[in-house]
């Protein structure tokens, strides 16, 4: 009865504090993925237009975003970037995490879009051209409302990934719920281990949603069967 | 001036596939024309480059030689508009190819408004005469899914028709039918051609290629090998290759 009243009484304590924390992982995680759908979307489509230049430097983009921790491009963004003297560059930390977390989901989008834009069959596109279509009507009318069809379930799955990625901006002081549970253990370092739960279970309420969407978008939309790994 | 609505003039296509040893010449220096109102029937064993020869007189398959002109304009000068001259030239596939997230009638209708700019109203009465047109006036509001393939093909060419192309090309446009609808789309065919439609056919239907074609073309390898009235060319074919052809397959 004890126990329970304390740990009840942790709970009443860290929940407002543990909340902000995961206001701050929602803002971030939405902002940069705003941000990293746009991006990989230009991009997406951009990779399917079959111009060879453009498509090496989209997958050399992509190799250096996939083939990387997110931490150390975390690190680069906020450490490294400021150093070219660039003022612009000069990022305040909410500013790092949200550039460098868009860049990294616009290198999923980017695969994804591109993908689905694949998937659509070549008969779609080619009954556009030939009533006299443009590449680009072809792709506004036909092309890309089937291909973004078949981007929602994988999306879902992105989106849970950079949720979780918010927890490693704890390193650059960003008071997000990793970060307001570590400062939380720093009071009461008895209750390490109840505390990280609670933490898990916040995510948890968090990316369930999402991740139900996601299942229930692939039985809608159909699973083009990307890998996010 | 002339009567020719397609002309084709030393026509080459050479495909080059890194896994196949030897390059594929599917159109070997082909010339030809088709008149202002003709069906022209092209028929030939598989592979023979009827699709490519089709493919390329709308430009959806670029040529390496030669020339080819819809109307008097070129489709291979880098000048023309193609895709003008593509929305005058009607194109049905063996598989349809509706677009998947539209309903029967929206297929219609779209084409006419992003290409040619008609009014949604004008484009709407259009895609509702000819949904009675093709026989299926109570479908408009299905999907592509929800449609048999007789029916999905009915409203391709109604799609194609919408534009008012001068020429209709058809690439099988039945072989994926099943046996009980195929009749009924033959016959759609056979009320363009005798509304005076300009066509040019690939098929398998001998049948349709008796009763309907003004001439037939027999391909084999790239080449034409032999061009006749049907009457003459299903009675008395001259090459062997065509004999050959019509044995193996009547
Ligand atoms: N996109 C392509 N890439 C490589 N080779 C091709 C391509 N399209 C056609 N070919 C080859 O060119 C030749 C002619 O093909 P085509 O499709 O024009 O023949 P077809 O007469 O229409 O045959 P079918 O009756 O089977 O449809 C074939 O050998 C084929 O394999
Ligand atoms: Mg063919």
């Amino acid at each position: 009865m004890e126990w329970f009243a304390h740990k009840w009484d942790i709970i009443d304590q860290l929940t407002p504090f543990l909340l902000q924390g995961l206001w701050t992982t929602f803002k971030i995680s939405i902002v940069a993925i705003f941000f990293g759908s746009m991006l990989g979307f230009i991009l997406g489509v951009l990779k399917t237009l079959q111009i060879y230049p453009l498509e090496k430097l989209i997958n050399t983009y992509l190799h250096l975003l996939r083939g990387s921790p997110y931490l150390v491009q975390l690190y680069i963004v906020y450490f490294v970037f400021p150093s070219f003297n660039i003022s612009w560059l000069n990022f305040d930390s909410f500013t790092a995490a949200v550039v460098s977390l868009s860049l990294y989901t616009s290198s999923y989008v980017t695969e994804i879009v591109a993908s689905a834009i694949f998937a659509v069959p070549t008969g779609q596109s080619e009954a556009s051209r030939s009533v006299g279509m443009t590449k680009a009507q072809a792709y506004r009318y036909v092309i890309l409302p089937q291909a973004l069809k078949m981007t929602i379930p994988p999306m879902a799955s992105v989106y849970v990934i950079v949720i979780k990625s918010t927890a490693v901006l704890s390193v650059i002081g960003i008071a997000e719920l990793t970060r307001q549970g570590e400062v939380a253990i720093m009071r009461m370092p008895g209750d390490i281990m109840f505390i990280y739960s609670l933490i898990a279970i916040f995510y948890f309420f968090y990316c369930f949603p999402v991740l139900r969407f996601s299942k229930w978008a692939e039985t809608r939309f159909g699973s083009i069967g990307i890998d996010l790994k | 001036m002339s009567d020719m609505m397609i002309r084709i003039e030393k026509v080459c296509k050479t495909y080059h596939v890194k896994s196949r040893a030897e390059p594929v010449r599917a159109l070997d220096n082909v010339t030809n024309h088709i008149d202002r109102g003709e069906v022209v029937v092209i028929i030939g064993p598989s592979g023979s480059g009827k699709s490519t020869l089709l493919r390329s007189l709308n430009g959806l398959q670029e040529i390496d030689s030669g020339a080819i002109f819809i109307d008097g304009v070129s489709v291979t000068d880098k000048k023309t508009n193609l895709n003008l001259l593509r929305s005058q030239v009607g194109m049905v596939f063996q598989h349809f190819n509706l677009y998947q997230h539209k309903t029967a009638f929206e297929n219609i209708v779209l084409p006419q408004t992003v290409v040619l700019k008609r009014s949604r109203a004008e484009a709407e009465a259009i895609a509702n005469d000819l949904l009675n047109k093709v026989g299926i006036p109570d479908l408009g509001g299905n999907y592509p899914s929800m449609l048999s393939g007789g029916q999905q093909q009915r409203v391709a060419i109604a799609r194609s028709l919408a534009m008012k192309p001068k020429v209709m090309l058809f690439d099988e446009a039945t072989s994926a039918l099943d046996p009980e609808t195929v009749g009924g789309v033959l016959e759609l065919m056979r009320g363009l051609a005798a509304d005076g439609m300009t066509m040019a056919v690939v098929t398998h239907e001998m049948g349709f290629a008796r009763e309907a074609a003004d001439r037939v073309i027999f391909m084999d390898a790239g080449a034409i090998i032999e061009e006749n009235t049907p009457d003459q060319f299903f009675d008395n074919p001259q090459s062997e290759r065509a004999q050959d052809f019509l044995r193996q397959i009547l």
